[in-house]
């Protein structure tokens, strides 16, 4: 008898144990960074077309840290929404910390020309880079950071674009740093904002 | 007793047939830049009738053309998509057409709107009169 309860209370024991071995194991950290990209490969030297019309390039960028959204200019909620978000937390830095630079690139080219995509960006009282290319220079980029989009057709005639929502961070070395996710709490991704600017 | 249950459930189940009394507020539409023809527009429609209802469509003043929109993202990409079936505007229910999710996606407007201007949408819903609602033109990055 005094056996089995030994035995019972190892199994109690041994029970506690890898209860507690899963509640305090550390949390896998899901990765955020847009898939079949291996990290250190995502962003790297572009060229596409600025809101003057003349190449703009990450030259034109070099020592500074970056955001970049992919969206487009007939998009009339989400992009604002992202793009505005951005500004705010770029309000929300410190005095110490190093303003990161916002750009907008459309992954709709036919319909957003240099004038477009610099008026869009001119919407946030905040200086926010509107970017363009051709469609072979706009394909490029996007498979560089990883970036979805597809057409799809409205009742109007028209038609929207799905697309990537993500924001992709990069620090001043233009090294790609982290991303932000919609869906992320502003403490959250002020924090990434903040390694980028450090 | 059980048939009895059944019913109670399949009747809770079904819309609410009352008279829906709605209250509409917080309208406004995103301000544009010259050149931009599309906006959204955002506000809260509150249900405040016994019973169900549905808005069924949106219109703008012509040629800007209105759609009842839904955008979501999900697996780190957006998607917007036209509500074909109008949206459900229970009882006693306020619903909030907002940034991100449901909304009043405005395109092939003439002319960019710029803050203060105000434009007009007409609701149409499924039982109650259709209703004209002034949407005052909100700052660009709100």
């Amino acid at each position: 008898m005094q056996r089995i309860r030994i035995v019972l209370w190892l199994l109690v024991a041994l029970a506690m144990a890898a209860f507690a071995f899963l509640m305090l194991r550390p949390v896998q950290e899901t990765p955020t960074q847009p898939e079949s990209l291996a990290l250190s490969s995502i962003g790297g030297p572009f060229t596409l077309t600025g809101s003057d019309g003349k190449p703009f390039s990450n030259a034109s960028i070099a020592g500074k840290p970056y955001a970049i959204f992919f969206g487009f200019t007939n998009c009339p909620d989400v992009c604002p929404l992202t793009l505005g978000r951005m500004v705010k937390l770029r309000n929300a830095l410190q005095a110490g910390d190093r303003p990161f630079e916002i750009l907008f690139v459309t992954v709709d080219p036919e319909r957003d020309g240099p004038a477009e995509v610099g008026k869009y960006a001119e919407l946030f009282d905040s200086p926010v880079t509107g970017l363009t290319g051709s469609s072979a220079q706009i394909e490029k980029v996007k498979k560089q950071f990883g970036i979805f989009s597809q057409k799809v057709p409205d009742s109007s005639g028209g038609y929207s674009v799905d697309h990537t929502s993500t924001v992709l961070l990069f620090d001043r070395k233009g090294d790609f740093s982290g991303t932000i996710a919609p869906e992320e709490a502003d403490s959250a991704a002020l924090a990434k904002l903040k390694q980028i600017s450090a | 007793m059980r048939r009895f249950l059944l019913a109670t459930l399949l009747l809770a189940s079904c819309s609410k047939s009352g008279a829906p009394d709605l209250q509409i507020s917080d309208a406004w539409a995103r301000e544009t830049v010259a050149g931009q023809t599309a906006t959204a527009a955002y506000m809260t429609i509150d249900n405040r009738g016994p019973g169900d209802e549905r808005l069924t469509g949106v219109q703008a003043a012509a040629p800007a053309k209105a759609m009842l929109h839904a955008s979501e993202s999900s697996g780190g990409v957006s998607r917007m998509r036209e509500m074909g079936a109008g949206l459900a505007l229970p009882s006693r229910t306020a619903m909030q057409l907002k940034h991100g999710s449901t909304h009043v996606m405005i395109t092939g407007l003439a002319g960019p709107l710029r803050e203060g201007d105000t434009m007009k949408l007409r609701l149409t819903f499924d039982k109650s009169a259709p209703r004209d609602v002034d949407v005052p033109v909100g700052a660009r990055g709100r």
